[in-house]
């Protein structure tokens, strides 16, 4: 039988020697790469196409989230970090299996078993990312940046120059001073992890930096209009002039 | 509350002294009215005296009871005149058949009592009137100095209670990422593993053991630091080194425990968390009118990280700062050329 190909990235050595250690014992599945930041595992990954991906979340360039987050052909997935509220998220990211570091050999090597079996029964790869991506807010501090592909280029938006956000069914297109990019994510991921004070969601299908308004004027009866900085004019809805009502207070 | 004046031996002696000087007082008033000592007001002056300051004291009983039960103004007015009105009757009464009993021989006492009976009452009323003065004055004074008590307690149990918080704050992520690294060591370098283990748990003693109102040297602030920053060394190898260019007056001077901790936290996760090039941390302390300036630096990646950091450790650190020094003491950042600085301002005397 085929080995399952692996990778490990992790961005430090102890965390990667003892994943290696413990996969010395299996015949079935070898270690391709060694990767010790996001950025550079995303490329191993683009490159070498691996089965099976150990993946630490906290990393330098990009974290473990992240890069799963601009992965088209995602491999399985086992997360292993000390963070456990990062738990949540990476089932939602299609994730067989996390472990909380330190974690016993018993529990590493279930979830490699896990793996396998997914692997070897062609069952569940390369789905989309879920609708689930956005169902809580996995940190309490915001997000500064916003990750996006570019044909093969890796673009790291900083959320100060975001201007806007617009739904566009599974995707938001994100409007920003250089530009604009489009992302697999969801509306509510972002209303719910941009800056509080810096961005309104004045539509169901739009969040606005409030720094970038210029005006609000009405349109039609009930109906408002925000004409932003650039002059690109956005709807708002009846609960979005609330919202701005309350972020505003007039 | 107890008897302000029985429970106290120095008030007892006080309150006897006024008294005496209350009766010598009348009596010199009545040399001076009379021109020589009567055989009649002198014994009848120190016996009605004398039986006063006793009423007196058992004043404070009917004063505390009403004082404590009653609430209206009306009820305690009435209570007061009540009771002053049975005390001056009782000292009359008392003060009359006592002056008989021991001096059965006195002079035309009845006629004596006759005439000065209405200044006696003056004088009755006037006396209950200061005694009542004095008891208030002094159940408003315990009061006041029973709620400062109390407020001073309240305050130094909050202080307690929130530096403990804010020290309580060793990052959970730096203890299991280096549990993980020393499970790891176990496997390829037990020697090192050990090593870790050691340095570990000398670090948590420091942290847990030390009490917030002792001061420690910055000497072995530093020496817990390096154990900080070794066990981060293992984690991260070369993406972490370090420098120290402390001026040798600098290593006696007290601070509170723990303090420059957090600061090191945030060169690790801002700096080298987030940077895969290598992230050097750089210490310099030096004594600068009646201060000492603790330099911590820290290069850092300029591109913008994943999440934004909370501020709260540098918040931490600037909140216990007031709390041990008050205004004496400063924290200030600043970031430059991709690299970040923190400035410490701690008064060089301790207290």
């Amino acid at each position: 039988m085929e080995k399952i190909r692996s990778i490990i990235i992790d961005d430090e050595a102890p965390a990667r020697d003892i994943i290696k250690h413990y996969l010395n014992e299996l015949d079935y599945i070898e270690v391709i790469a060694e990767c010790a930041d996001g950025f550079t595992g995303l490329k191993s990954i683009s490159s070498m196409k691996p089965d099976l991906v150990f993946l630490d979340i906290q990393m330098p360039r990009l974290t473990g989230i992240e890069m799963l987050e601009v992965l088209t052909e995602k491999p399985e997935i086992i997360f292993s970090t000390a963070y456990d509220q990062f738990a949540i998220r990476a089932f939602e990211l299609n994730a067989v299996d996390y472990l909380l570091k330190p974690f016993p050999k018993r529990r590493f090597l279930e979830a490699v078993k896990k793996a396998a079996d997914k692997i070897r029964s062609g069952t569940g790869k390369n789905e989309p990312a879920n609708q689930l991506l956005a169902k809580r807010p996995d940190l309490a501090s915001p997000v500064n940046r916003i990750v996006v592909r570019k044909g093969n280029a890796i673009n790291l938006i900083p959320v100060d120059q975001v201007h806007y956000v617009e739904a566009q069914d599974d995707y938001v297109m994100i409007y920003h001073s250089g530009g604009k990019a489009l992302k697999q994510q969801t509306m509510k991921f972002y209303e719910e992890n941009l800056p509080k004070t810096d961005f309104v969601r004045i539509h169901r299908s739009y969040i606005v930096k409030v720094a970038q308004l210029n005006r609000i004027e009405p349109y039609g009866k009930d109906n408002y209009v925000a004409i932003l900085q650039s002059g690109d004019k956005l709807p708002v809805s009846r609960s979005g002039y609330k919202h701005l009502k309350e972020e505003l207070n007039f | 509350m107890k008897h302000p004046v029985l429970a106290n031996r120095v008030r007892l002696i006080v309150w006897w002294l006024i008294w005496l000087f209350i009766t010598i007082g009348q009596l010199l008033l009545y040399y001076y009215a009379y021109g020589k000592f009567t055989t009649t007001a002198i014994p009848d002056g120190i016996i009605s005296l004398a039986i006063y300051s006793g009423i007196g004291l058992s004043l404070w009983y009917p004063f505390r009871y009403f004082n404590s039960t009653s609430s209206s103004a009306p009820a305690v007015i009435t209570n007061l005149i009540l009771s002053g009105a049975v005390a001056v009757t009782l000292w009359v009464l008392i003060n009359k058949y006592l002056v008989l009993l021991i001096l059965p021989k006195v002079n035309d006492y009845q006629a004596y009592w006759q005439a000065t009976f209405p200044y006696r009452i003056g004088t009755g009323v006037f006396i209950y009137g200061l005694i009542v003065l004095a008891y208030y004055l002094f159940v408003s004074l315990y009061n006041l100095s029973e709620k400062n008590a109390r407020e001073a307690k309240l305050e130094s149990l909050v202080k307690e209670t929130e530096l403990k918080m804010l020290r309580s704050q060793i990052n959970p992520h730096f203890l299991f990422n280096s549990l993980n690294s020393v499970s790891s060591l176990t496997i390829t370098d037990p020697e090192k593993a050990r090593d870790m283990v050691i340095k570990l748990s000398e670090f948590m003693r420091y942290a847990l053991s030390k009490k917030d109102e002792q001061p420690v040297s910055l000497r072995s602030e530093l020496e817990n630091l390096r154990l900080y920053l070794d066990i981060e060394k293992v984690r991260f190898g070369d993406r972490l080194s370090t420098e120290e260019n402390i001026d040798e007056e600098c290593f006696e001077i007290k601070m509170p425990v723990m303090i420059l901790q957090p600061l090191y936290e945030n060169a690790i996760k801002h700096g080298v968390y987030e940077s895969t090039e290598s992230v050097r941390i750089t210490t310099k302390a030096r004594i600068t009118d009646g201060h000492v300036e603790i330099i911590i630096s820290n290069n850092y990646d300029i591109a913008p990280s994943s999440r934004r950091g909370t501020g709260t450790g540098l918040l931490n650190v600037a909140r216990r700062l007031e709390l041990f020094y008050g205004k004496k003491a400063s924290i200030k950042t600043a970031k430059e050329n991709g690299t970040f600085t923190v400035t410490l301002y701690v008064p060089k005397d301790y207290l």
